[in-house]
This record gives structure tokens, C-alpha cells and sequence, in this order.
């Protein structure tokens, strides 16, 4: 008898179990294991090579393929960030830099395999960095950075190792194989699709993929959605496991303050492009967690063409940078979220360390800025135009009213300028434009690195237009400085020079605003910007 | 009445043809008033972090740009001609198949949109007629003039904030369908129609929530003029000889408002009607946007801000078209609402 009830007792509570998991809803079980991202941009491209790819396409492909190694990640501030300076594995295992420098030897691990079953080896790794050196690619410019230029310079050693050899001994050689671009493909499937016009399959991998990335594409919709599924046997996360989320569906929604509401009604889980002021409410209410990081690998300028009149002249450029009012510009487009790059404290004239971005001893005097339009030459001051784009607008219209209400009080007439997006790129490039406000970003932010790319040369990037020989010279330099003092000297010169020429402003560096709900671990800034859906699980 | 189709359909036919030398003037138009926008877009899609003047150029002679302009509306011209709209920088994809995939989105939420508009002005405008100066009538006017005054946008917001985010009756405002919905096998691309076709009520109920928020703010805009040329054809209708005759032989209120008065004052209507649709059809993309819809306005609303040429260019063709096919169907529902139109 008590046998019998205790069997029933048993059949009763098994069917309940199994009520119980008939009736959870499949749909909740799914959503927890669900990472829905949503942002104003869109994924592209499949293939974040393809010129014109977004950054959005970024951050999928870190996800969808593996490169040789990783970034590592840090604490600032008590928020995560990743780590220039920590370089682990991810397809290999290990990896050796010769004494001299010039050599580095990379061991795959041998239980890596491609999405489709078959295992990663030296020759697809070759052939994925031969491609990213040779083919017309993204990925060309980004690797010259680190010396990495010609098919040449990969050796297969054997089916688990190949060498890389420099021509110079390069700090950002390594760092440049951790970047988006040099993503490792399956060479046997993508040269299935390779056709004579286009021996790199270029045009079949920006809608196909071919990796051994944590996550597989299920759908993809350019300028809607992407959905991701996990790929179980991937184990290159930091605790040898697969990624957390069985599904991340990556989904347009072009609205800021619908993004916003998704996120607060915890329709979606994580999103980093809300306005500030939808941040700040959101923070306030103390729903959801706000992890902001300044973004430590941008900055946002005003700048000045310094081959273009008045603006050719130290002067003028000055009494712009002390006519600037800075904290009122800082609050009103960016909302005080971000780190200033203004009103330093340099004791001794001199700057503090030889860190690019840093920040100038500048703040608004006006009497300080007329002065210096006296030494220019133009008391009277001037007339210009000061541009922004479409894009930017809801923090540059703040700033630009602001700009153009203090330099009045100077007498510098400024008319505002409110260009769209291709517009305002063609001008940059030409170089039409005399005063504007812009930004830029490094994905390997070193001092030398910013110098070079962004101070120097008749280039793009090189807002300011400054053709300094001085100045070039020793970026130049310092990029092949093994001596780490030696390094910071020259550092500290450029910030020298930097804060004497004046050649643009430096205003701050605005935060990467990650909301995400509550349960949301994980989230690290990383150095595209955008999440990366491996780092991040739910509680 | 079968001669009556007849003409009307020659009548089409003709007008078809005529439209032919404007569709292609539309076509070299855009073309050329693309070339003339200030703004490169090779510049602006090389704008990854270490783009220099070879990704810019690479990017002109994928795009075609490194040619002469009269050379490259030939190009275009014989791609037309082979069907192919050209490849866009945005998305990646053919802008053909963007096009074909994004209409359907964008005519399923015009067409409901049309169809709230017309079941709520028709009614309210003749309300609006039968007692000219009462207080219905002032009710409509003041309905119709907020309808116009509030943007769609902010109508559209403002419904999403009280049925999404206050009460949490509709669902997020991200698109045609839920994300963990799964889709119905594609027949005609519109959702509310392929959902019912694979026989997924569940899937129609859920698509048909997505649709009506966005839906409801568009028609709120678009109400007002239909309503208001209801109201003052019915009026001029009603107070016709034959209305007057009607009455006076005693037919029925119904006999007399709905077959004579309303069938002899609904031409302007559908004229109306035709013109809003196109109108609708282009002009929402900020109800688009706002909803995420993925609609063709507010793809080439991203594609002019970055001068990315294929999509806008094939866009106007687009819309073109329809336009050129909304005015057919317009003059064919003019044959059937009054016989006498299709004497020429």
C-alpha cells in the first residue's frame, strides 16, 4: 500500500513536471537565451573587408569568424574595457616574437574547426591573411599600419604554424592581427567561389560566410536584421565554452527614442546609440543598467583648415581655442557624458605625459582670445562658416549655436553650416572646409599612431590640413622606438607642439553608453565600438 | 456595358503608352540631378578608420563613377534596359531585390492606411453634409484640422507611448513582425495575405497588430482631405436638381443619399483618393522611420543622405510608375462610378 501511494506519489509529481514544462512558455525560455540588440545603424556586409561596410558589419564579424588573437580586456575606472596592450590567443594557441623582433610564430590550436565541420589550419590562415594584404580591401590600409604588406611576409611552417616576419620591428604588428580585418576564412569553401575577376571570392563572402566564429548567420536582411545561432562546438571563449546566448538577433530600429522604450519595456536587452538625453532619464529611473565608458580611442575636434586664411595664421587659431565656451558646449551636446579634453592644469607649461589625446591647458578668456586676434592682426576679428553634418546633429547644433554666440563677442561672424553626411565627407577631403566640427577614432590608439594619421599628410584624415616636417618627423620616428622612455619623451613633445600650433581643438572624448537590462553581464568597450555579442550573458 | 469596359480599357491602354516619354524623363532627371548633388559618395562609404585615396578610388570605379557622366547614363540606360536597377552601397544588395523586397512593406501599410482613411472620412463627410453648420459638423472640422496639424511623427510616437510603452497593448513598434515570430512562406509579400494563405492565424493576428499602430497614424494625416471633399461634393450633390427630384418622389433617405447623392459625389473623391495614395506611399517615411518599418520611403531616405545614386535613382522610377499605374486604376474606377467619364 505504501509502495502503491508512494508510486502515485511519484506519477503525480511527474506529470506535473511534465505540465509544468508543456506549459512554460517555449517562447520565455527562448527569449532568456535570446540577446536582442537593437541600433539605429545596420549590418551591410557579411564580409566587414568590402569598402563602405559599417560598423555594425564590425561587430558581427568578430562574431561570425576568429582572427589569430585578441585583445585582451582591463579595468578603467571600474568599467571593462579591452586592453591594447594584453594580447591572448583565439585561433592559436600560442604565439613567439623573436628577440630581434622581426619574427612572430603563431601555433593553431588543433581543435579548431570551421563552422562547417572542417579544421582550421595553417593555409587558411595564410590565405585569409594573403588576401587582406592583396586583395582590394579594407583590410590593406589597416594592416600597412603594423608593417604587414605583402603575401611574403606569411609562412607555413607546418599544418599547425605559421610565421609572420617584419620588416621592422612593429609594436602595432600584432595589435593589427587582433582588428576586425584579418579575420581567419575557410579558405577550401571561399575559393569554391572564387572566380577570375575576383580571386578573393570578395563578392560571395559579403553575403556568405565562412568562418569558425561562435556564431552562425541564420538570417540575414541588410537593413533590417540579422539573426544569429550559436555554434556549440566553438570553445575560443575566455573559459573554453561556447558563447552564452543560443541567439543574438541584431535589429535595426532607426527611431532613438523607440530604441529607448524597447530597451526600458525590456523588449530589447542591450543597445549603445540612445541620445543622451534618453540615457540620462533612463539612468535616472534606475531600471536598467547604464555602463558609460568614455571612448578612450576617439575624440571629437573643432577644427580649422591651417592652410586657409585667417586660419593659416597661430593667432587666429588661439583666440579660437581660448573663445570657445567649453564647459557650456560639454553640457549641452554631449550632457556632460564623456571625459573633457579642456581646461587642464599644466604647472609648469609643459604637458603632463606624453599620451595622445590628453588635455590642453585651454579654457574661455576672452580677453585672452582678443589679444591674440590683435597679434594676428584682425582686431576687428572676421567672418567664416562653421559646418557640421547631418548625422552629428543632435549634439553639433548645441554646440554650434554656442560656438557661433561666443566668437561673436570677439567680433568673429560665424554662420552656421548644416551639411549631409556625403556632403560634409566630400568637402573634408577636398579640404573646402574652413571651420568645423568632426570626429575621429583609432582602433589602435598610441600616441605615434594618432600623430601620424591624423597630423600628417595631404590626406582625409588629416583635418587640420598641418603640414609640420617637424612634427612628422618625429611620429615617425617614435613608431619604431623599442625604448619606452625614449617613447614618452617623444610623446611629450608632440603634445608640446600640438598645444603651441594649435592646429585643431581638442574637445572630449564623449561616452559609449551601453544600456542593457539588468540581468546583462559582461559588457565591455570594445575597440570598435560596438558590443561584442561573445562577451556579454545574462545573470 | 461591355462596350463601356471596352473603352475604358483602350482609354488605358493609351494613357499607358503616353506616360512612356515621362517615365523616362523622370529617369535621365534624377539621373543627372544626382550628378549635380554636391556630395561623393565614393568619399563617403570609404570612411573606415585608415581609408585613403585608393579605397575612394576603388569605390568611384565600383561604383561606375571614374567614367564620364553622358557615358554613364548610357551604361545605366542599358542596364534598365536589362532589368538591372544597379547594385546600392548601403545595403549591399541589388536594388532590385531591395526594392521587390521593401514595397510589399510599404504598400501593405499604404493600402490599410488608405482603407481606415476612407471607412472613417467618407462616413464623417457625408455626417458633415446632411447637417452643414451643426455642431457634427464643427466636430468633424475640428477632428479634421488636428488630424492635419499633428506631423505624423509625433502622432505616431505619441500612439506608440500610450498603447506601447503606458498601456503595453501593441506590440514593439520594430518592423512587420515580431522578432521571434517565424515568417509564412513568401507568395505575395504581404504579410496580413501570406500569413492567411499558409493558413497561421496566429501569424496574421500578430502582423496585423504590428500594422495597425502605424497604420491608424498615417490615416489620421491623410483623413482631413478626404473627409473635407466628401463633405463638399455631397453638399453639392444634394442640393442638385435630381436629389431634389429624388426627395420629392418620396424614395427612401438610404435610395437617396447612398445611390444618387453619394455615387454622383464620390468622383472627386477617388481622385483625391489616387492622389493621396502616391502621395502616402512616398511621404511616409517618417512613420517608417519611426516604427522601423521597412518600407521603401525611408530606404531612400538613407540612400540620398549618403548619395548612394542606384537606390534613389530606382526609387523615382518606382514611384513613377506607380504613380503612372494609380492614375489608370483611377480613371478605370472613375469608368465604373460614372459611365459618362469614359466618353472621351
Amino acid at each position: 500500500m505504501r509502495f502503491v501511494s508512494f508510486r502515485s506519489a511519484t506519477s503525480v509529481l511527474a506529470t506535473t513536471a511534465l505540465l509544468l514544462i508543456a506549459t512554460a512558455p517555449s517562447h520565455a525560455q527562448s527569449r532568456a537565451e535570446t540577446l536582442r540588440y537593437v541600433t539605429g545603424a545596420s549590418v551591410n556586409t557579411l564580409d566587414p573587408n568590402i569598402p563602405g561596410s559599417t560598423r555594425e558589419s564590425f561587430a558581427l564579424s568578430m562574431s561570425t569568424y576568429d582572427r589569430l588573437v585578441a585583445f585582451g580586456r582591463k579595468q578603467l575606472n571600474g568599467k571593462w574595457v579591452f586592453d591594447l596592450d594584453t594580447i591572448t590567443g583565439e585561433l592559436a594557441e600560442s604565439y613567439d616574437v623573436s628577440p630581434d623582433g622581426l619574427k612572430i610564430t603563431f601555433r593553431l590550436r588543433k581543435d579548431a574547426k570551421f563552422q562547417d565541420g572542417s579544421p582550421v589550419t595553417a593555409e587558411d590562415v595564410k590565405w585569409s591573411l594573403d588576401r587582406c594584404v592583396t586583395a582590394p580591401i579594407l583590410g590593406k590600409a589597416q594592416l600597412l599600419t603594423g608593417s604587414l604588406t605583402s603575401a611574403d611576409q606569411f609562412k607555413v611552417i607546418d599544418p599547425l604554424t605559421i610565421e609572420v616576419t617584419l620588416p621592422k620591428p612593429d609594436k602595432l604588428a600584432l595589435p593589427n592581427l587582433a582588428t576586425v580585418y584579418p579575420m581567419i576564412i575557410n579558405a577550401k569553401v571561399a575559393k569554391e567561389h572564387a572566380t577570375a575577376e575576383d580571386p578573393w571570392a570578395t563578392a560571395w563572402l559579403k553575403e556568405h560566410t565562412a568562418g569558425s566564429g561562435a556564431y552562425v548567420v541564420e538570417t540575414f536582411k541588410p537593413g533590417e536584421q540579422v539573426v544569429l545561432k550559436r555554434d556549440e562546438s566553438w570553445n575560443r571563449g575566455s573559459a573554453n565554452k561556447p558563447a552564452f546566448f543560443k541567439r543574438v538577433i541584431i535589429q535595426s530600429v532607426p527611431e532613438p527614442a523607440t530604441r529607448a522604450n524597447l530597451v526600458e519595456r525590456g523588449d530589447a536587452d542591450i543597445v549603445v546609440d540612445l541620445q543622451a538625453s534618453d540615457v540620462q532619464s533612463l539612468e535616472a529611473k534606475g531600471k536598467l543598467k547604464v555602463i558609460s565608458t568614455p571612448q578612450y580611442n576617439a575624440i571629437t575636434f573643432v577644427s580649422m583648415n591651417n592652410q586657409m586664411p585667417p586660419f593659416d595664421n597661430v593667432n587666429v587659431r588661439r583666440a579660437i581655442a581660448y573663445a570657445l565656451p567649453y564647459d557650456d558646449m560639454f553640457k549641452a551636446a554631449l550632457f556632460g557624458r564623456g571625459s573633457p579634453l579642456f581646461g587642464a592644469n599644466w604647472p609648469d607649461g609643459k604637458p603632463l605625459n606624453g599620451t595622445y589625446p590628453f588635455q590642453q591647458p585651454v579654457k574661455l578668456d576672452l580677453d585672452k582670445a582678443r589679444e591674440y586676434l590683435k597679434a594676428a592682426g584682425l582686431p576687428e576679428g572676421f567672418s567664416t562658416t562653421f559646418s557640421f553634418n547631418v548625422g552629428q546633429s543632435s549634439t553639433a547644433e548645441p554646440m554650434a549655436a554656442l560656438v557661433k554666440e561666443s566668437l561673436g563677442k570677439i567680433g568673429i561672424k560665424v554662420d552656421i553650416q548644416k551639411l549631409p553626411d556625403a556632403q560634409m565627407s566630400t568637402q573634408i577631403n577636398e579640404k573646402k572646409l574652413p571651420f568645423y566640427t568632426e570626429g575621429i577614432v583609432a582602433w589602435l590608439p598610441s600616441t605615434d599612431y594618432f600623430y601620424r594619421n591624423f597630423y600628417t599628410g595631404n590626406q582625409r584624415w588629416n583635418y587640420s590640413s598641418i603640414n609640420n616636417p617637424d612634427l612628422a618627423a618625429i611620429a615617425q620616428e617614435a613608431r619604431f622606438e623599442p625604448d619606452k622612455a625614449k617613447y614618452e619623451e617623444a610623446g611629450r613633445k608632440l603634445n608640446a607642439m600640438h598645444f603651441d600650433l594649435m592646429p585643431q581643438i581638442m574637445l572630449w572624448q564623449p561616452n559609449q553608453d551601453a544600456v542593457m537590462a539588468s540581468s546583462i553581464e559582461g559588457y565591455t568597450y570594445e575597440f570598435h565600438r560596438q558590443v561584442d555579442y561573445r562577451d556579454v550573458s545574462r545573470k | 456595358m461591355m462596350t463601356g469596359l471596352g473603352a475604358t480599357m483602350v482609354r488605358a491602354g493609351r494613357r499607358l503608352l503616353s506616360s512612356l516619354p515621362a517615365l523616362f524623363g523622370v529617369l535621365v532627371f534624377t539621373f543627372l540631378l544626382m550628378r549635380v548633388l554636391p556630395g561623393d559618395p565614393a568619399v563617403f562609404f570609404a570612411s573606415g578608420p585608415n581609408a585613403g585615396k585608393e579605397e575612394i578610388e576603388q569605390i568611384r570605379k565600383q561604383m561606375g563613377l571614374d567614367k564620364s557622366v553622358p557615358e554613364q547614363l548610357v551604361f545605366y540606360l542599358s542596364d534598365i534596359g536589362h532589368g538591372n536597377l544597379g547594385r546600392s552601397m548601403m545595403t549591399g544588395q541589388p536594388v532590385l531585390k531591395d526594392l521587390r523586397e521593401r514595397l510589399p512593406a510599404s504598400l501593405e501599410l499604404t493600402f490599410t492606411a488608405l482603407l481606415i482613411a476612407l471607412i472613417a472620412a467618407v462616413p464623417l463627410g457625408v455626417i458633415a453634409a446632411l447637417r452643414p453648420g451643426s455642431v457634427v459638423d464643427h466636430g468633424v472640422r475640428l477632428f479634421c484640422a488636428l488630424g492635419v496639424c499633428v506631423p505624423t511623427f509625433v502622432s505616431g510616437l505619441l500612439l506608440i507611448y500610450v498603447f506601447y510603452y503606458l498601456l503595453g497593448l501593441a506590440p514593439d513598434p520594430t518592423g512587420r513582425i515580431d522578432v521571434f515570430t517565424s515568417l509564412p512562406p513568401q507568395r505575395t509579400g504581404f504579410l496580413s495575405i501570406d500569413f492567411l494563405l499558409a493558413g497561421d492565424f496566429e501569424g496574421w493576428w500578430a502582423a496585423c497588430r504590428q500594422l495597425i499602430l502605424p497604420a491608424v497614424s498615417m490615416a489620421l494625416f491623410v483623413i482631413a482631405p478626404l473627409a473635407r471633399i466628401t463633405r463638399a461634393s455631397m453638399l453639392v450633390s444634394l442640393g442638385s436638381d435630381f436629389v431634389r427630384t429624388a426627395r420629392s418622389v418620396g424614395l427612401s433617405w438610404h435610395k437617396v443619399v447612398v445611390t444618387y447623392a453619394l455615387r454622383n459625389a464620390i468622383l472627386p473623391v477617388i481622385t483625391i483618393a489616387g492622389i493621396v495614395f502616391s502621395t502616402m506611399l512616398g511621404a511616409n517615411v517618417l512613420v517608417e522611420k519611426v516604427f522601423s518599418w521597412p518600407g521603401v520611403a525611408s530606404y531612400a531616405l538613407d540612400a540620398l543622405l549618403s548619395s548612394d545614386y542606384a537606390p534613389v535613382q530606382g526609387f523615382v522610377l518606382l514611384m513613377a510608375s506607380l504613380f503612372v499605374l494609380v492614375n489608370l486604376v483611377v480613371d478605370i474606377c472613375y469608368g465604373i462610378a460614372d459611365p459618362r467619364v469614359s466618353i472621351e
